[in-house]
């Protein structure tokens, strides 16, 4: 391979990365831009979401790579289990706002955050204790077709990947710019008290972003063994922490921004692994979140500065 | 100075203390009781080896002290400055590596001559070699170490504290969360430094006039036992000092805290140091006991069970911290073995496999996660929390008949600066501020004459507070002056404008709520006092006297509310009643002894008769030399009192003069009574 090819491939990964990162950037974004919470529990929400959808697929007899399915049978699968697991991860996401951080909205200081913390690290434990701390062989169905393309390799499931992320990304957009409750949220995040007052059921609206960012989590985590061909009870901690600071760099509270943020640290990961060493990939993208945070806390298209007023 | 009605902070004023013989609870908080306390349980602790007899028991002890060393530390960030810190374990390995590798085999460099001094002051050794020049092994003391490695955690603190401080301070616990990451993977990554995964190996043990540590359990426990001690005595004389109440102030509300006079940057970034420090000075007793140091040591599951130290025996309370601490290590060193075999037996007696099965000590992590939410969800304060109910005020003082307090003529504060009585106090030229496309403060002009009162009016929106938070440095304005007595102070942050001369109240009440009368009012003692933290922990004359005036400043500006708020003066604020709020927090501005106050309707919320009480106490302290600006909507009040008028309008001024003149103004009529539709449009078109 040529050196233009190797980079080619490595942006290639590092879009498909970034797309993972992108799903579940949105989910610390929704929340901060609503509630102005990290919401820790995410990282571990996304980590349950590559479980379920894993038991899913067991539970339509799919383990390991070698059950492979074409057409439609694929895609039907594929979407069965995208959509099980969405709704599994969007609930868990819910049940955690109402019955573990509703009762602190209003409780000033660390409290929620800590909160989040707690949560995070029972989801955690109970899947360490409940499955096991191996590496999981992931179950994926689908074909290990490959397109040439000079040098460089495109896969099937990179392209599944890609319409996959783009399609949600889509729809949640729709979703917060045209519907009712995508302009409560909108709302909400610009002043909860005056969007309570027009009538706003900022609890609900709440509740939804929850659902929403933890449903994203859920088909990150899908997606996430998909593209690794593993999992285990500690992937949330990493990919949490780089989904985080790609919301971050994107510009937290900012949608299109999370998008972004993803993206980039997807490539930076596939390029630094390339061009760097692999080990140090976590210092660079570290490294990259305390510069963005000195130089431009608002991020690349963030809006209001992150300060407190 | 002659001030009958004084009297001593430390008598809790007005207090009933009649009570029959006080709970235990109430004892330990009393000065001599909370001293026999302390004292048995330091007793406890040095008998504790003779009591059990036992290596592994001491040794489990000792490690319960450096955890409850790092909780402690843990709980200056957390607990007193509100900056919640995920990564404190990387500051646990700082100070572990930094002593390792100073007193191991682990770096050997080649021997030659630029090591001799280092040798005459032992802290290398030369390694001879058969044809060569030899290696060096670094034998720094562990006693050296001890404070070099608080020190160098300290900096990386501060290094790694200082993006975030600026930003609201979750960003913070994020930060940390990835600097907690990567000095694992750095340690891992650099094996030449710390022999990577593996981990560094034959750390010297310390030594003390000739008697070897070794590996021996006792001498690390009572090495545990006076260090913890130590910090135990650093966090609380800190706490109680004008450090920790300007941390506790960040921690209640920052923008109160920097509009009071504290720093806020400086003051985080003290309390991420003085953490670090504690574990760093942790880091090095630890590694010393184990004599090895692995990256795995120092993950994320240690900072969280730090932080669930300090969760379950209260934030921010220092008995509770290491209450905590010594919990957490009885329950995974005993309790849960304990009870995981008598379920195994009711599982065996029973037949149920679960219980058979089920191993409570590999689940610790999950009933971490499980204390953090509980007790964030019933009890936030904690097993200990950091202040003790203060007994309610009796019926009889309830009820009592508010004295109409007079000020005293020692109110000597308010007339610190000599101040030229002919020429403005306060002059601001133009001055400019907009969000947006709205144009909140259109170029102002004002000048404030020495000892008078001017009100502000306007309607709602007009820009009053703004105008308000552009001269307190709340805000940078786009354009214009403000100068104080001549000095140009715009654009200066709030703190230091509050330690020029001005100082000011909020209109929604920024108290800090979990903090008592005192301890509110003190903070406004802020940029009058000096103490810093190494004068706070050692409490030397000149500091105790600082204290000790700044006390009886307090109690004498909280009497010109007479008897409102001097019997609550040991209550958090958060107890207190809308008015004496504002009360309080008209005193916490005159507590940093103003040569203009700046008031942001003093009188909302308060019924008639105190509305007329407050403007008599504001006008006596105009009489004392404090020149006032206030905003106010009670026109009966500005009409009463104020000297000069001004009125808003839009961001503009619209009218200045007497409140008579004022009143009869056909501008301030329309502002008041509206605009028609078409003069709107004009003024639309003409902008």
């Amino acid at each position: 391979m040529s050196s233009w090819e190797i980079l080619l491939q490595q942006v290639i990964n590092g879009v498909s990365l970034g797309a993972m990162y992108s799903l579940l950037a949105l989910g610390f974004t929704m929340v901060y831009g609503i509630i102005e919470l990290i919401n820790f529990a995410h990282f571990n929400v996304f980590m349950v979401g590559s479980f379920i959808a894993l038991w899913v697929m067991h539970a339509l007899g799919f383990f390991g790579q070698s059950d492979v399915l074409y057409g439609l049978p694929l895609v039907g699968v594929l979407l069965f289990v995208l959509i099980v697991t969405m709704l599994g991860t969007g609930l868990l996401g819910a049940v955690i706002e109402r019955y573990g951080l509703r009762a602190l909205r209003n409780v000033s200081g660390t409290a929620p955050m800590i909160t989040t913390i707690g949560i995070s690290y029972i989801l955690y434990n109970l899947i360490l204790l409940g499955v096991s701390a191996e590496t999981i062989n992931y179950a994926n169905p689908m074909p290990p077709v490959r397109w040439e393309i000079g040098g460089v390799v495109l896969r099937l499931r990179e392209v599944l990947l890609w319409a996959v992320s783009i399609l949600l990304m889509l729809a949640l957009h729709y979703f917060v710019r045209r519907t009712k409750m995508g302009k409560a949220m909108q709302a909400t995040a610009q002043d909860q008290e005056a969007a309570r007052m027009m009538g706003v059921d900022v609890d609900r609206v709440v509740l939804i972003t929850f659902f929403l960012g933890s449903a994203l989590a859920g088909a990150a985590g899908f997606i996430f063994g998909l593209y690794y061909n593993y999992t285990n009870f500690a992937i949330g901690y990493t990919a949490g922490l780089r989904a985080f600071t790609a919301a971050v760099l994107g510009g937290i509270g900012n949608l299109p921004g999370a998008m972004l943020g993803g993206v980039l640290i997807g490539l930076i990961e596939s390029l630094g692994g390339q061009y760097l060493e692999v080990r140090w990939t976590d210092v660079i993208i570290f490294s990259i979140l305390v510069l963005v945070l000195v130089f431009r806390p608002t991020g690349l298209l963030g809006r209001a500065a992150p300060t407190k007023s | 100075m002659a001030q009958p009605q004084l009297q001593q902070p430390n008598a809790a004023p007005g207090i009933d203390q009649s009570g029959a013989s006080p709970s235990f609870r109430e004892w330990t908080q009393g000065r001599t009781g909370r001293r026999a306390f302390l004292f048995v349980i330091l007793a406890f602790g040095l008998c504790f080896p003779f009591i059990f007899p036992n290596e592994g028991i001491i040794d489990a002890a000792a490690n319960a002290l450096a955890f409850a060393i790092l909780a402690l530390g843990l709980n200056i960030v957390v607990g007193f400055a509100g900056l919640l810190d995920l990564g404190y374990a990387a500051f646990f390995a700082i100070g572990a590596y930094a002593y390792g590798i100073f007193a191991s085999h682990q770096v050997q460099p080649e021997w030659w001559g630029f090591w001799e001094p280092f040798q005459w002051l032992g802290f290398v050794q030369h390694i001879e070699e058969a044809g060569g020049p030899g290696t060096v092994h670094l034998t720094v003391s562990f006693w050296l170490m001890l404070p070099i490695s608080a020190i160098i955690a300290a900096l990386f603190g501060v290094l790694f504290g200082a993006p975030t401080l600026r930003l609201k301070g979750d960003y913070l616990a994020i930060v940390t969360l990835g600097f907690g990451e990567i000095v694992p993977i750095v340690a891992r990554n650099t094996p030449y430094l710390t022999n990577g995964a593996m981990g560094l190996n034959g750390v010297s043990s310390p030594s003390l006039f000739g008697y070897d540590f070794g590996i021996k359990s006792t001498p690390f426990f009572y090495l545990g036992l006076a260090l913890a001690a130590l910090l135990v005595f650093v966090s609380i004389r800190l706490k109680d000092s004008r450090i920790g109440r300007a941390w506790l102030a960040i921690r209640e509300d920052e923008i109160a805290a920097e509009a009071m006079g504290v720093n806020r940057v400086k003051l985080k970034l003290l309390a991420f140091a003085t953490g670090a420090g504690f574990a760093g000075v942790t880091g090095t007793f630890y590694v010393a006991k184990l004599q090895t140091a692995t990256p795995e040591m120092f993950t994320f599951p240690v900072s969280v069970m730090l932080l669930v130290m300090i969760v379950l025996g209260g934030i921010g309370s220092v008995a509770g911290v290491v209450l905590g601490a010594l919990l957490l290590q009885l329950l995974q060193s005993w309790f849960l073995q304990d009870l995981t075999q008598w379920i195994h037996a009711f599982g065996n007696f029973t037949g149920i496999e679960f219980f058979q099965k089920l191993d409570l000590v590999q689940s610790i992590e999950l009933i971490f996660g499980v204390i953090l939410v509980l007790m964030m969800r019933f009890r936030r304060q904690g097993l200990i929390p950091e202040r003790a109910a203060v007994s309610a005020l009796s019926h009889a003082q309830q009820t009592v008949v508010p004295a109409r307090g007079a000020i005293q003529n020692a109110l000597a504060p308010l007339r610190r600066r000599a101040i030229d009585p002919n020429k403005a106090l306060l002059e601001i030229r133009g001055l400019k501020k907009s969000f947006g496309g709205i144009q909140a403060v259109r170029g102002i002009d004002l000048d404030v004459m020495p000892g008078s009162i001017v009100g502000i009016i306007g309607p709602n929106g007009s820009g009053k507070t703004t105008f308000f938070n552009l001269i307190t440095g709340l805000t940078r304005p786009e354009g214009g002056k403000v100068l104080l007595a001549g000095e140009d102070v715009t654009g200066l942050p709030p703190h230091r404008i509050v330690e020029r001369g001005i100082a000011r109240t909020f209109q929604n009440l920024r108290l800090f709520a979990n903090m008592s009368l005192m301890e509110n009012a003190l903070v406004g003692a802020h940029t009058r006092t000096s103490t810093g933290a190494i004068g706070a922990v050692l409490r030397t004359p000149h500091v105790r006297r600082e204290e000790e005036s700044s006390r009886a400043r307090v109690l004498e500006v909280i009497s010109i509310f007479g008897n409102r708020l001097m019997p609550r003066i040991q209550h958090l604020a958060k107890t207190l009643s809308y008015a004496n709020r504002r009360r309080l927090e008209i005193a916490r501005a005159l507590v940093s002894e103003p040569v203009l106050l700046l008031l942001d309707e003093p009188t909302a919320g308060m019924n008639p008769t105190e509305t007329l009480e407050l403007t008599d106490q504001i006008r006596h302290l105009r009489d004392r030399g404090v020149t006032v600006l206030m905003i106010e909507h009670k026109l009966a009040v500005v009409n009463e009192i104020a000297d000069k008028v001004i009125v808003l309008d839009y961001g503009e001024k619209i009218a200045e003069g007497t409140p008579r003149e004022v009143h009869s103004n056909k501008e301030v009529l329309r502002a008041y009574l509206g605009r028609s539709t078409d003069e709107i449009a004009k003024a639309a078109a003409a902008s």
